[in-house]
């Protein structure tokens, strides 16, 4: 039988042949390029099932697959550099995630640009094809070069589809400041690739020759032999130095996926076309972080200061953001800041040792959020492109399709059981909180990632309130744009989703019943080959994750069941009183802005912090000087000596050639006086006289 | 037989004679007949030193040059043509645009 594997790369390639189809041949397309996509991406999604399916073991006995596709440079006695396929468990699950996601953004599309009559949609179809295709190329990436590659081309998307209104003022300065804040954290990325190639001689992430084991060995057994030489070289310990180059690539995580001090890019993404923000700026690019983070975990693992720093990055942007979501008047920024706060989450998880628990987020975050900004972009229609949530108001009977739905991923999004925003954050607090009874930090980091989910609970629904409930605050309100299948359709398999897809692993419930329901839990947990040979599976982590790491997990009132217990209540508590409140301030008919109660907190909030003024100071006080120095000295100093350099040759050149007088006779003159003092001095030499 | 030495003595003559006829005149025949006289100076050379080892080598160079110094004259005097009809003069002080 063939098998699903050999067809991987089509996952990526398809979206390829999309690019390039809808560039070229967009323009007389019917529906300008759209249809390429949704062939392409609908393919992908088929070929991701199946692959999914072989890899639960339904279809044969191989469930991991590792490939070499294309070997690109090829060392003489040193490593080799190539593109290669990996498929576990983790990439499986993100190859299917994107892809879904992507089908859904294409076909909703038809409905924000095709029906909208935009311009320049064979450019749009053709920025979102490469886009997939650079995303799913991500995650099957089976080392850590071709990564940061796909990574960039990631990064470079985002810029063509946050500018694609170019002719306005906002995208185009939006882009580039997304391009350059990503590219700063990217740059360090780029430092810790270098230095893991250096360090290992290889970029695998998985098997016996990759990265993560050798490191391990480094660390806990024998060391391999390269590596020992570079770290005397070096002249510091494993830990240590890995601790320097987990911190490294964390520099692209932090930046990708909008995590404090390099999450400013992302509200401003918002500039880019609806579509674009669900599937770009919330589902799927912004969690290339993120799972970077989970794909080499096995490296992370073994420096507990990164596993700490990441911890702290995420518990504090978690609340950071949540806090700025809360006084937004724009619907699409209150989702940008709910976005980065949602991965903040993914982080926390990540940093203490709840790897399940991040990737269960991340899956159900793609879809709710997804969902979100999709409904967001149906209202946005109705509104005729007008996103000041105080013009809303009273949408609900007017389009029940998009409150529906939107109200099932606010739910999610605010951690309300059943839905599925409940049981994965509720997992990540659990583990946070498990494993930070034995450690200060993560505790810190804990407890900020608690109080978010109150502020997350009050923001969600004071959106939902402000949008769809009350009375219609301005004429638009009142008679809004229709929306078509096009729009429903997405809208309806997510809202579907945004409810059912947390069942995938109840925790609680199995913990309390003893079901085995922990489906992701066994998923990511792998069957013996993953864990023996490919060493990417759950089973292999936990034990480095005790040893090593040294996160452990303790309970408190007296076992697992109770603190299980006691976690729920906590987080599904502050969600509800989140909740609450806004219903008591906003869902009124006439409800009137109460931010101003905050006094100066407000402003603060309004002004993000100052992180903006405060990030244009450090580029126009600090780097730019630094960088007109920089110039000076090399227009001054390196090109000075140069020029020179140059200008005595030239002035000596401009003398010497008058010699050159054009007549023959002083030539021969010349000629003839060279000839002589040659004799002559050859005479003196070789003595004649 | 006569020394060598008198062959040299007349080579270096006529080459000094060419020589000083191609620093004093501006007139390009001139110029070419003095050129020809410095080269049969060293034909006379060759020659001279081929009787005194008694090795032909250089008798047979000498077939050589002469047959060269038809080649040169023919250019030269091409060349010398060509200036004429471009500054209806022969005169080798004229031309000196071929510089700089």
């Amino acid at each position: 039988m063939v098998s699903a594997f050999e067809f991987v790369p089509a996952i990526a390639v398809l979206p390829l042949v999309s690019f390039v189809v809808a560039l070229a041949f967009g323009k007389w397309m019917p529906k300008k390029g759209a249809l390429a996509g949704i062939f392409a991406t609908v393919g992908s999604l088929l070929i991701s099932i199946w692959t999914a399916l072989t890899v639960a073991g339904f279809l044969g006995s191989e469930t991991v697959y590792h490939a070499e596709l294309w070997r690109f440079a090829t060392g003489i006695g040193t490593f080799n550099l190539h593109l290669g396929v990996f498929v576990d468990p983790l990439s499986s699950l993100m190859l299917l995630i994107v892809s879904l996601i992507s089908v859904l953004v294409f076909i909703f599309s038809l409905g924000y640009m095709n029906d909208e009559d935009e311009t320049g949609l064979p450019r749009y179809y053709a920025s979102l094809s490469l886009f997939s295709f650079s995303m799913l190329a991500f995650v099957f990436a089976d080392n850590i070069l071709m990564a940061f590659m796909f990574f960039e081309l990631v990064g470079l998307c985002s810029f063509l589809l946050i500018g694609f209104w170019f002719r306005e003022d906002a995208p185009p300065s939006a882009a580039k400041k997304a391009f350059l804040v990503t590219r700063f954290g990217d740059f360090f990325f780029l430092i810790g690739v270098v230095g893991i190639f250096a360090t290992f001689g290889t970029g695998l992430f998985a098997t016996e020759a990759g990265f993560p084991h050798m490191a391990e060995q480094a660390i806990t057994g024998e060391m391999p032999g390269p590596v020992g030489e570079f770290l005397s070289a070096v002249g510091m310990g494993a830990q240590q130095w890995f601790t320097i180059l987990g911190l490294l690539v964390l520099g692209g995580v932090v930046g990708k996926s909008a995590q404090f001090p390099l999450h400013t890019w992302l509200p401003d993404a918002m500039e880019g076309p609806t579509p674009v923000s669900a599937l770009i700026h919330a589902a799927t690019m912004v969690a290339a972080g993120v799972y970077l983070v989970a794909r080499m975990y096995g490296f992370y693992l073994l420096t507990p200061t990164t596993l700490a720093i990441i911890a702290l990055i995420g518990g504090f942007t978690a609340l950071f953001a949540a806090t700025m979501g809360v006084v937004k008047q724009e619907l699409k920024q209150v989702l940008a800041y709910s976005t980065i706060s949602q991965y903040g989450y993914m982080m926390l998880a990540l940093g203490s040792g709840g790897y399940v628990a991040a990737v269960f987020h991340l899956t159900t975050h793609a879809v709710f959020k997804a969902l979100l900004f999709l409904g967001a972009g149906s209202v946005i229609i109705a509104m005729h492109h007008n996103e000041n949530m105080w013009d809303m108001g009273g949408l609900k009977e007017k389009m029940p399709v998009t409150y529906w739905t939107f109200l099932s991923g606010s739910l999610a999004l605010a951690g309300i059981v059943p839905f599925a925003g409940f049981w994965s954050k509720d997992e990540v607090l659990y583990e946070a909180l498990i494993h930070g009874l034995g450690s200060p930090v993560l505790l810190v980091a804990w407890a900020m990632g608690l109080l978010a989910v109150f502020l997350t609970g009050f923001y969600t629904f004071r959106m939902v309130f402000l949008t769809f409930h009350g009375e219609p605050r301005s004429d638009t309100a009142e008679d809004p744009e229709s929306v078509r299948w096009n729009v429903k359709l997405p809208l309806g398999v997510l809202g579907v989703l945004a409810a059912t897809i947390g069942f995938i692993n109840m925790v609680p419930v199995a913990k309390l019943t003893g079901l085995k329901i922990d489906f992701l839990h066994k998923w990511l947990v792998g069957g013996e080959v993953l864990n023996a040979e490919f060493l990417t599976g759950l089973e292999h982590y936990e034990p480095i994750l005790k040893e090593v790491a040294g996160i452990k997990a303790s309970y408190i009132a007296g076992g697992e069941i109770p603190t299980l217990l006691i976690s729920a209540a906590l987080s599904l508590g502050l969600a509800l009183a989140g909740v609450g409140l806004a219903y008591r301030l906003y869902a009124v008919p006439e409800p009137v802005a109460h931010t101003k109660k905050l006094g100066g907190l407000r402003t603060l909030l309004m002004h993000n912090y100052y992180q903006d003024e405060y990030q244009v100071w450090l580029a126009q006080g600090v780097t730019l000087p630094l960088a007109r120095a920089a110039d000076t000295f090399d227009q001054g100093i390196i090109d000075g000596v140069v020029n020179g350099i140059s200008s005595v040759s030239l002035f000596s050149g401009d003398r010497v050639r008058r010699i050159q007088t054009g007549v023959v006779s002083n030539y021969a003159a010349l000629l003839t006086i060279g000839l002589a003092l040659l004799l002559i001095v050859f005479g003196i030499v070789g003595g004649w006289f | 037989m006569v020394p060598a030495e008198y062959y040299l003595l007349l080579s270096a003559a006529m080459f000094c004679i060419g020589l000083f006829g191609i620093l004093t005149r501006r007139n390009a025949l001139l110029f070419l007949m003095s050129v020809e006289l410095m080269l049969n100076a060293a034909s006379i050379n060759l020659v001279a030193f081929s009787l005194q080892w008694g090795n032909l080598t250089g008798q047979v160079f000498t077939l050589f040059l002469m047959a060269l110094a038809a080649a040169e004259v023919a250019i030269g005097i091409g060349i010398i043509l060509v200036l004429y009809r471009n500054f209806a003069d022969i005169d080798v002080t004229k031309p000196t645009t071929m510089r700089w």
